[in-house]
């Protein structure tokens, strides 16, 4: 596609090998020198018939004029399409995740099978020597949905009245934009031209970028937007504010314009968009929404056809798992949502698929545990805190469950036993740490917890203070209802090595509640993010720190860092400094390094994170999730032959919806 | 009967008064905002919202001011200004959430009454006068399968049968051109084609109770000495029924119907959200579940003043069926 055009190459190399894939982020340098797009196509672009239409009777411009210099080229995953009919989702009724089937056109993408980071919006980018320095490269001629030009001005406009502006958000940059704490300096070059300068080394910032947050960078057109700005336009938005009856800019602005993750940000049909679809009408409380395809789409297929394909993205309401369940089995939604698509309704779709006219496309998750346990670390009862913060007693849980069984009774026989780690085809695989104390093994489990629980005369066991030692653990029962079955079968083995233990189930309006209380023992919630590179952005997590969010209490390990990081830091309410073990000082310093180093020398301290989770032990997991899927109707072609779930690959929405076509 | 009037609707003043406050208290109590279960349902999704962004959440919306001065802010928007309050979930003030489904919830209430009522009533008389036949069996034993029945399994067999059976769309009150499509005539004619389900999903438990009350009420008048006389006199058998023993077991039936208004707002919501209808009921679960705080206590506060208002009609239409109740009540 770029043949004739000067052409640069320059390879950085950001990592180990993965699952035979050299991670590799090409870098296509220097704008193109062409002028129009007509010598890459030199047959003409081709349209779908109702742009035609609009086109001959004067209402569009033509398909070359709207498309940018040098369109994205998008290889289909079966063959090309033709344009037409309808993709139907099924929804919540408007909130973000539910768009995760929509939405995904950030400047630099995750390629489809989730391995490298690709082009997108920006076509090429180069980084510098030392990784402080990221230009990208737009697309000259590219254009918002209204046919207004996209260019560097609406991404720094996006840095400064957006994501630097306290009056909208009024917490600063979202952590994804910072480096170790670090904000970019972002400096238009030229119109197609905008670079981000960090004072240290980033060494993940494509990875952040890729992911569902690097869509604001691209979200705010400057020409429609400045509108909105209280600063720029103070009587309008006075006015639409007294209209709203809204006292409050940041809470309008939320509610009113928003940002990925707000609901609003779709609610507005008459906000410009790249994406492939636009908005009909606002969204919120309606049962069922409309987008039609967007004529100003920057992609284009190898025949030279714009995209999208699909004329119409529908998607319908449905508030009850069952309604969606039976609408998906029914043939009615053209993909099922990730809700209903669990292994335990795997019978029920199997068995409609024909009445449905729909089959079953296997899908990969991202989760890198079915349920992680967390306990608390720093939980205010000290003979607790000194119990929980032993890996003794982690390792004598772990060994006293029965993780094979689990996942024969469970797991209809998917996965196998792992703790929290990164997945097996991750560069950052761990053997040690994946697989470290899953053996169930009752006499072993016994002999760890000797060592801090002794037996206690009546076959309960006793804690440091002699006193019989019971604990507590909160579990989700909506969220994910399969970890209700497998604790229960935990607490069963737990009860046999004399543990007395009591396991919580909450509604999931009451789990967040008991989660956060500080003399929580310890919770339950599934490992997310785990395969190829996505443990490097989400290191938190696996030590059990995602921020201020814990499993279990957490919060004087997470305050000593905070502390560590910036000594003036005010901390949340509650939360006292706990200075942590020695490993797991080095952990929380890792977390900090690791994002600002590159190639061979991240790679290696990597390897030191993993070593010293392995080592530390900090939390236990069950098995591997497996056995996903979707059920796709059998008129939608070029989807995958298998699908990635996950939320930093935010799957399945990078796997190029704009090329999927209904058969006719 | 002024009086009577002017005397009951100054008590429901207090009463009214009450309610809000702890409608309000009810909502504010439970540990948690609406941010903190905004950000419980994003950490489902698997973003984990900064605490930074959270706090900037609760400032926007209020919600960091004391739980008194948010009571005044509302009661006060509602008595001067007819204000509901702002839903943070809609990002709509909360009548605009509310009324557009209303109409369709009026619509289907009304539907499911006129069907129990025009089932039920013939069915309990009938059994009445003939008691111990078969057909009082037939209709006794339908009756307490309907009462027994929970109404969301009714619906859910429903609409299996519906998609099983017969390869219906399930779901919702239209066909999916015309969900979010302006009034037509042809919408009208879709939202019929819809309407019948859960219309007898909703109706049957009802009637069920009220061939049971109009069943036992004229058991106990058909054998009364004016009964007798009446009939004595040479009057028509069924004139005779339907003037005297029937109005008297009218009565309970008519006092039972103080609650009509709220069955009517948010009655069958759990049906309503098995069969994914778009009725009022489904949006007050939701602003409990995900503690949209104005939103649920204006519900709260609105059910109970049509409690109220339902009570007041329903002894009003007592008083003027039965001439006894007046001339009591003074």
């Amino acid at each position: 596609m770029l043949e004739g055009n000067p052409m640069q190459n320059r390879v950085y190399h950001l990592g180990r090998r993965m699952a035979g894939t050299t991670l590799l982020l090409a870098a296509t340098a220097l704008p193109s020198m062409a002028q129009d797009n007509a010598a890459m196509c030199p047959g003409g672009f081709g349209q779908a018939p109702q742009l035609q239409a609009m086109v001959d009777a004067g209402n569009l411009p033509p398909v070359a004029d709207r498309l940018p210099v040098e369109p994205l080229v998008v290889q289909p995953a079966d063959g090309i399409g033709s344009y037409g009919g309808q993709f139907i989702d099924s929804w919540g009724g408007g909130n973000v995740a539910d768009f995760r089937q929509f939405g995904y056109d950030p400047l630099v993408r995750w390629s489809v099978d989730g391995s490298t980071v690709e082009p997108n919006i920006a076509k090429g980018w180069e980084i510098s020597e030392d990784a402080t320095s990221y230009t990208f490269f737009l697309r000259e001629g590219m254009k918002w949905s209204d046919g207004q030009p996209f260019t560097a001005d609406d991404i720094v406009f996006w840095w400064e009245r957006v994501e630097n502006n306290p009056k909208v958000m009024t917490g600063g940059p979202r952590g994804e934009m910072l480096n170790n704490g670090g904000k970019p300096t972002v400096t238009k070059v030229d119109d197609y031209t905008v670079t981000f300068t960090y004072e240290q080394p980033n060494g993940l910032f494509l990875q952040n970028l890729a992911g569902p947050y690097g869509q604001r960078v691209v979200m705010f057109p400057k020409h429609y937007m400045e509108q909105f700005d209280i600063d720029l336009n103070p009587e309008g938005v006075a006015e639409m504010m007294a209209e709203a009856g809204a006292t409050d800019y940041a809470a309008w602005w939320k509610g009113n314009v928003g940002s990925y993750g707000d609901a609003s940000q779709f609610n507005n049909p008459e906000r410009p968009t790249l994406l492939g679809w636009i908005g009909q009408d606002s969204i919120l409380g309606k049962e069922r929404v409309t987008f039609v395809r967007n004529p100003y789409y920057f992609k284009v297929d190898p025949d030279c056809q714009q995209l999208p394909y699909i004329d119409e993205r529908v998607w319908t309401l449905a508030a009850d798992p069952e309604v969606t369940l039976l609408q998906a089995v029914q043939g009615q939604i053209s993909m099922s949502p990730r809700n209903v698509s669990t292994p335990q309704n795997r019978a029920v779709f199997f068995d409609n698929q024909e009445a449905g006219n729909y089959h079953l496309v296997p899908a990969t998750s991202c989760d890198y545990n079915t349920a992680v346990l967390g306990l608390s670390v720093n939980h205010p009862d000290p003979i607790k805190a000194e119990v929980f913060g032993s890996k003794d007693f982690r390792a004598g849980l772990s060994h006293a469950i029965n993780r094979q069984e689990i996942i024969d009774t469970v797991y209809l026989g998917q996965g196998e036993p792992f703790q929290p780690a990164p997945l097996p085809g991750s560069p950052f695989y761990n053997e040690a740490l994946a697989k470290e104390f899953t053996e169930f093994d009752l006499a072993k489990a016994a002999e760890y917890l000797d060592k801090i629980v002794p037996m206690g005369p009546d076959g309960v066991r006793l804690g440091p203070d002699g006193k019989p030692f019971s604990f507590a653990i909160d579990i989700n029962a909506d969220f994910r209802p399969d970890t209700v079955d497998a604790y229960q079968l935990i607490e069963r083995t737990w009860k046999q090595v004399g543990l007395d233990v009591t396991i919580n189930f909450h509604s999931d309006e009451l789990f967040g509640n008991a989660r956060a209380r500080p003399d929580s023992d310890g919770a339950v919630w599934v490992g997310e993010n785990g395969c190829g590179q996505l443990p490097l952005v989400n290191l938190g997590r696996f030590m059990n720190d995602y921020g201020y969010w814990s499993l279990g209490n957490w919060s004087g390990w997470a305050a000593w860092d905070i502390k560590r990081l910036n000594p003036d830091a005010e901390l949340p309410e509650g939360w006292t400094p706990v200075e942590p073990p020695a490993n797991v000082q080095r952990l929380y310093e890792l977390r900090s390094i690791i994002p600002t180093t590159v190639g061979e020398e991240q790679a290696a301290l990597m390897g030191e994170f993993t070593d010293l989770l392995a080592e530390e032990f900090l939390t236990i997991g069950i098995a591997t999730p497996a056995g996903f899927y979707r059920s796709v109707k059998n008129e939608v072609h070029n989807v995958p032959e298998s699908l990635i779930e996950g939320w930093l690959y935010p799957g399945p929405a990078p796997i190029n919806f704009e090329t999927l076509y209904i058969a006719q | 009967m002024g009086h009577f009037m002017l005397r009951r609707m100054l008590y429901a003043l207090p009463a009214l008064i009450a309610v809000s406050i702890i409608s309000f208290l009810v909502i504010s109590i439970p540990p948690g905002d609406f941010i903190t279960r905004t950000a419980e349902l994003r950490a489902a999704q698997g973003d984990i919202m900064p605490l930074a962004e959270q706090e900037a959440m609760r400032r926007a919306y209020g919600l960091d001011q004391p739980i008194p001065l948010q009571y005044w802010n509302w009661i006060t928007g509602i008595v001067t200004r007819g204000d509901f309050g702002y839903s943070f979930a809609f990002n709509l003030p909360v009548k605009d959430v509310i009324w557009p489904r209303m109409g369709l919830t009026i619509v289907l209430s009304l539907a499911s009454l006129l069907f129990i009522w025009a089932v039920a009533i013939p069915i309990g008389i009938y059994s009445a006068v003939r008691r111990y036949t078969v057909g009082d069996y037939v209709a006794t034993f339908l009756g307490f399968l309907g009462l027994a029945v929970p109404n969301f399994l009714l619906a859910l067999a429903a609409m299996y049968i519906a998609f099983a059976g017969f390869g219906l769309s399930v779901g919702g009150l239209f066909s999916p051109e015309y969900v979010e499509a302006p009034w037509s005539w042809e919408r009208v004619v879709d939202l019929l084609g819809h309407l019948w389900l859960p219309m007898i999903v909703l109706g049957t438990a009802g009637t069920a109770s009220v061939i049971r009350i109009i069943r036992a009420n004229l058991i106990d008048e058909l054998h009364k000495p004016y009964v007798t006389a009446a009939r004595a006199k040479g009057k028509g058998e069924f004139a005779l029924l339907m003037k005297y023993p029937v109005r008297h077991a009218l009565n309970p039936f008519v006092s039972g119907q103080n609650d009509i208004f709220v069955d009517i707002v948010s009655g069958g919501t759990i049906v309503a959200i098995v069969m994914g209808l778009q009725t009022t009921g489904p949006l007050l679960l939701d602003a409990l579940r995900t503690q949209d705080m104005y939103m649920a206590a204006s519900f709260i506060l609105m059910l109970s003043v049509l409690v109220v208002l339902g009570t007041l009609l329903s002894d009003l239409l007592l008083a003027w069926l039965d001439p006894r109740i007046r001339y009591q009540q003074g």
